[in-house]
């Protein structure tokens, strides 16, 4: 492979896009050659360049609540049974005589009511989230670290929140506050991922009907993850405590700070 | 719930800042995100479930940008790319490309300077550099900027090229 071949193919070996046989013949010239290698270093420089200095310019909160306006409202999911009964119905009516329609009434009902609550607990993150962006004093408490932000909420909360993840250089924790989740009171965590603020809502989960279906593994717990309103949202339970992570951030990044913090836990 | 529905707005960031390096300022690229999402709810039934609805939305955004803005304002760059690559390959690139004094100029530059860099460029490599930052595919970048992916790949590596050559100017 000459020079000109390796350096037309880069981006491509720092993407990982090529085979994996031209890949190595690309390592074992940049191996050899100071130029080339050079080169190469020069690149991987730009796009670093680009992926931590470049300014970015992410959607303003007024723009965000302009959309969320206007944007269909979120409709409960509907059960596989909602959505075939027009077509099932005819043939069913006669069978339903025969004992079925007490237990398929049952199911409907359950997985229905299930959605709903689902449902209603993400919007309640999203809506936490949203009063925690939009008060004039977010944080009562800025960070000087997590051993600073959870004693702090001793006296202030009728339990204690378990929170193991100091923050760091990506994810860094900008302070708490005390905030309300459904009835009672929670431990909100404000770190943030660049410009974007997270709040982590920490909460007694007994009484709540936490989600049971469609959950991933994440780190130790396992979380549900759902979007509204332009928001990705991860919910999951330890013991008697409920977490709700809630950012406009990219899912994979939020998914990344919860592996954070459900790992330690 | 359609998944255009469900979660378009997740990706409102991305498309706000891609907005505003193509528009250049602020007012424009938050209308342009508004009428991108518009057209996204009455052509959701257009969506294919399963496909990358990222960049469903980013190909909106761009053709909604070409038709509303770019016809509307005196664009230099519009000829293409070609203008910048030609500009970016002149002569003697190669003696700086590979020295380290060109790595080390890159490391000192800040972000007013790769923000103006950036700018620079024609529009089509501005959206080529930016949606290979977001992450997407070649094939997802040739079906944004409706060409080949050959086309794209080019187009990548020319506005890189340049971009190194105005960061070069800037970090003198």
């Amino acid at each position: 492979m000459t020079c000109d071949d390796v350096r037309t193919r880069l981006l491509d070996y720092q993407r990982g896009r090529l085979p994996l046989p031209t890949q190595a013949e690309v390592r074992t010239h940049l191996d050899a050659c100071a130029d080339c290698g050079r080169a190469e270093a020069v690149e991987q420089e730009l796009t670093s360049v680009l992926e931590h200095r470049l300014p970015q310019y992410p959607a303003s909160l007024a723009l965000k609540r302009r959309l969320a306006a206007e944007w269909p409202a979120r409709a409960v999911e509907r059960s596989w049974w909602s959505r075939w009964r027009p077509a099932l119905v005819p043939s069913l009516a006669v069978a339903s005589v025969l004992l079925m329609v007490p237990p398929i009434l049952y199911y409907e009902r359950a997985t229905s009511r299930a959605a709903s609550e689902r449902a209603s607990l993400v919007g309640e993150a999203v809506n936490d989230h949203l009063r925690v962006l939009s008060s004039q004093h977010p944080l009562d408490i800025e960070s000087g670290g997590l051993h600073q932000v959870k004693p702090w909420f001793e006296g202030r909360l009728d339990f204690a929140p378990v929170v193991a993840f100091e923050g760091d250089a990506e994810f860094p924790l900008r302070g708490g506050a005390v905030g309300y989740f459904r009835d009672r009171k929670a431990a909100v965590f404000v770190y943030a991922r660049r410009l974007h603020p997270i709040s982590l809502l920490v909460f007694r989960a007994e009484g709540l009907a936490w989600p049971t279906r469609e959950l991933t593994r994440i780190g130790s717990v396992e979380a549900y993850t759902t979007a509204e309103r332009g928001f990705n949202v991860i919910m999951w339970r330890t013991r008697e405590l409920g977490y709700a992570l809630v950012s406009d951030v990219d899912a994979r990044d939020l998914r990344q700070l919860a592996a954070r913090m459900a790992g330690g836990q | 719930m359609s998944p255009v529905a469900n979660e378009g707005l997740a990706y409102v960031d991305a498309l706000h800042n891609l907005a505003r390096y193509l528009t250049g300022n602020q007012t424009d690229a938050e209308d342009l995100v508004q009428e991108t999402y518009a057209r996204a709810l009455r052509a959701e039934h257009q969506f294919t479930p399963g496909t990358n609805l990222k960049a469903w939305l980013f190909r909106i955004l761009r053709n909604t940008f070409l038709s509303l803005y770019r016809r509307q304002r005196h664009d230099p760059t519009v000829g293409g790319l070609d203008t910048v690559e030609a500009d970016a390959q002149g002569a003697g690139i190669e003696s700086w490309l590979l020295g380290d004094i060109e790595l080390d100029r890159l490391r000192k530059v800040v972000g007013e300077e790769i923000e103006a860099a950036l700018m620079t460029l024609s529009e089509e490599a501005r959206t080529v550099v930016l949606l290979d930052l977001e992450g997407l595919t070649e094939v997802e970048v040739a079906d944004i900027a409706g060409c080949a992916v050959g086309t794209v790949k080019s187009r990548l590596a020319r506005a890189r090229a340049a971009l190194r050559q105005k960061l070069k100017d800037y970090a003198r």
